[in-house]
């Protein structure tokens, strides 16, 4: 199923584009899909451990809500990434 | 009374701040500004790019208003919140929190309450541009999900 991911902060760098489509199977979770934007940055920046840190350390967001590694996914869902902040 | 925003760093303004939050039930107002220095980390700085999930930012700065009217002894309490968004240059105001309380502790209270707040759980990312280097995104606090 079609996941589209909002990029913001750092995880702008991850793409040209303001997000990242992924095909994830039925029934994935947040998890899943952690797992799969790490792939995506082991496979842009296997320099660079930075960014692999962040997505790890990355909050997940649906609409205006956080949403944990359990979360269930829905086709067609659009979740955003969220790295660690520090507006002000 | 509150407002909040996300907005262009030339929509932001301290003569709406200062009419937002006047009244004549208030007897101290203060303006907190956030301004971008030329110095950070020992780097030159020339400039802050400000990137922000717009939604969860007001609802952010909503339910940090409403648990410092809940936590602080406040009578009369006005804020008006706004956060630049994209390029600011040196000495742009990246954010400007006014607040006005009927007396003086009320408002330190309440403008230190809710800085301190934004930085802990409000999702903004800075990226810092340099005079002889590349620009490069700060590093930041994990948000934690809420139990």
């Amino acid at each position: 199923m079609k996941i589209k991911v909002e990029l913001f902060g750092v995880c702008r760098e991850l793409s040209d584009k303001d997000y990242i489509n992924l095909e994830l199977d039925e029934n994935s979770k947040i998890k899943d899909l952690r797992n799969e934007m790490i792939k995506i940055v082991k496979n842009k920046f296997p320099e660079n451990s930075n960014y692999l840190e962040m997505v790890k350390k990355s909050a997940f967001s649906s609409k205006d809500e956080i949403v944990e590694d359990a979360y269930k996914l829905h086709r067609n869902d659009t979740i955003s990434i969220i790295p660690p902040i520090g507006g002000g | 009374m509150f407002h909040c925003d996300v907005v262009d760093i030339k929509e932001i303004s301290l003569d709406k701040a200062q009419t937002f939050i006047e009244s004549q039930k208030c007897g101290a107002s203060l303006f907190f500004i956030g301004t971008v220095r030329d110095h950070n980390n020992e780097k030159e700085v020339t400039g802050i790019t400000y990137d922000s999930h717009d939604i969860m930012v007001k609802k952010s700065f909503e339910e940090i208003y409403n648990e410092a009217i809940k936590k602080l002894d406040l009578q009369h309490p006005a804020a008006f919140v706004e956060h630049a968004k994209g390029y600011v240059p040196l000495g742009g105001i990246s954010i400007i929190i006014a607040v006005a309380c009927k007396h003086r502790k009320q408002v330190y209270d309440f403008s230190r309450f809710i800085i301190e707040e934004i930085k802990k759980r409000t999702p903004i990312w800075k990226k810092e541009h340099y005079k002889n280097e590349e620009a490069k995104w700060l590093d930041g606090q994990k948000l934690e999900v809420k139990k």
